[in-house]
């Protein structure tokens, strides 16, 4: 029988992977804002798993505004991805930290 | 049994496709590796019957936010191999990095199973003959109105924010402007008259 | 855990759509081996652009103005995703519910003006 642990641990091995794959592409913001909705989605695995052993249906709500947060996230974080692209031809992360106002 | 097998299958295809995701070399299988993780974890929420928030998975990840990766990714045109120069240098370093995750993780899974944290005390529990779909309505827009209202403002400043970043006022674009037409009267436009022979036309 | 099989209906649909979809491709594939020849050339395989080389690659980049759809594409998507469970649930939740969903709307339809005025859907 599928428990609790199930889902946990599945949700651990997704969130690592997440954290993983910022540290491996270190250099490509792209793949890291991926990494980054890995890393949302195994938080509303175990929001939703929770939520479902526990009976408890506050876990599925909070679930729809990580939800809303991280496409809010992803559209945000995209935008500025395009507009740094367009001034500076690349987009490695290693020359964010030149960027002045 | 069936649910036993269903999930190992979910399971495992959404850490392959998770792991893949991160590894492949070209971001646009990326992408497509990131969708199928998306369903898988979809298929994992209905297993436990969470319906509306697996289809709320597919409609909003799958549908869009993996649509705009795709936009981004075939709208940039990069150089990847040069991106992935560092991919070797920072592998042990971050392999390290997630073992002690994973180790803490589970550790922290186990000291719970262990006992010792009490959720005795439920905020919203699961009725027991609604559907998920019109529990979670009842739960959202009563007791959680603020926070609704408040993804509400996330998603305008989101919008906002896109257009502020990303639009550009190009020249050389001619908008329909609806009210100019509708306000645009035959008389504005063609002239009668009453042409003589023989005395050519003025235009 | 739920009872899976109130969804054996969508697998048995899933299983048709792949059987037919499979069948669609691999059928004309099968009947070409058969029946037409195949002899490839470089001249043959060469992408076709009016009768000179191509002159670039085909992959060609996207204009900026599909990203600002696609974002409006979300956040309406999202919109639409609350729409579902405040539909279902009218009856429980009341006229506070209708309410807080009318000031949701405002908010986006906000949001949509600004983008209509600032002219983000204006295309050529």
């Amino acid at each position: 029988m599928i428990g609790l642990q199930h889902y946990v641990t599945v949700s651990a091995i997704l969130f690592v992977l997440g954290v993983l794959g910022i540290f491996l592409n270190r250099k490509n913001v792209i793949i890291i804002l991926m990494a980054i909705e890995l890393i949302l989605l195994s938080v509303n695995i175990n929001l939703v798993a929770f939520s479902a052993f526990l009976h408890d249906l506050v876990g599925q709500v909070f679930a729809m505004f990580v939800l809303t947060v991280a496409a809010g996230e992803a559209a945000i974080g995209l935008a500025i991805l395009v507009i740094y692209f367009r001034g500076r031809g690349t987009i490695a992360v290693d020359d964010i930290n030149r960027m002045k106002g | 049994m069936i649910q036993t097998i269903a999930f190992y299958l979910f399971a495992t295809l959404l850490i392959a496709s998770g792991a893949l995701t991160i590894l492949a070399r070209n971001p646009v299988h990326s992408v497509l590796w990131l969708i199928l993780a998306f369903f898988n974890a979809a298929g994992l929420m209905v297993l436990v019957g969470a319906e509306f928030i697996a289809m709320l998975l597919v409609i909003v990840y799958v549908g869009a936010v993996a649509v705009l990766f795709l936009f981004v990714v075939m709208m940039l045109d990069i150089d990847f191999a040069e991106l992935r120069a560092g991919l070797a240098r920072y592998l042990p370093f971050g392999m390290v990095l997630a073992l002690v995750l994973l180790c803490e993780m589970v550790f922290a899974v186990g000291a719970w199973r262990a006992g010792g944290v009490d959720l005795g005390h439920r905020l919203g529990a699961t009725p027991a003959d609604v559907p998920n779909i019109e529990a979670i309505g009842t739960l959202l827009y009563t007791r959680y109105l603020y926070i609704f209202e408040g993804a509400g403002l996330v998603l305008l400043v989101a919008m906002i924010g896109a257009i502020v970043l990303t639009h550009r006022a190009r020249s050389g674009v001619r908008p329909q402007n609806v009210a100019a037409q509708n306000r645009r009267r035959p008389e504005d436009a063609i002239r009668k008259v009453n042409q003589p022979v023989g005395q050519g036309v003025e235009l | 855990m739920v009872d899976l099989s109130q969804y054996l209906p969508i697998l048995l649909f899933l299983g048709v759509a792949i059987v037919l979809s499979t069948a669609f491709v691999v059928l004309p594939m099968v009947a070409a081996q058969f029946t037409g020849a195949n002899k490839p050339n470089p001249d043959k395989l060469a992408e076709y652009e009016c009768g000179f080389p191509a002159f670039e690659d085909s992959r060609a980049q996207f204009d900026v103005r599909f990203y600002l759809v696609a974002i409006l594409f979300i956040i309406f998507d999202l919109e639409a995703a609350f729409l579902y469970p405040w539909a279902v649930s009218l009856k429980e939740i009341g006229w506070t519910g209708w309410l807080a969903m009318m000031t949701f709307l405002a908010e986006l339809v906000l949001g949509f003006v600004y983008a209509w005025k600032k002219g983000a859907l204006e295309w050529e």
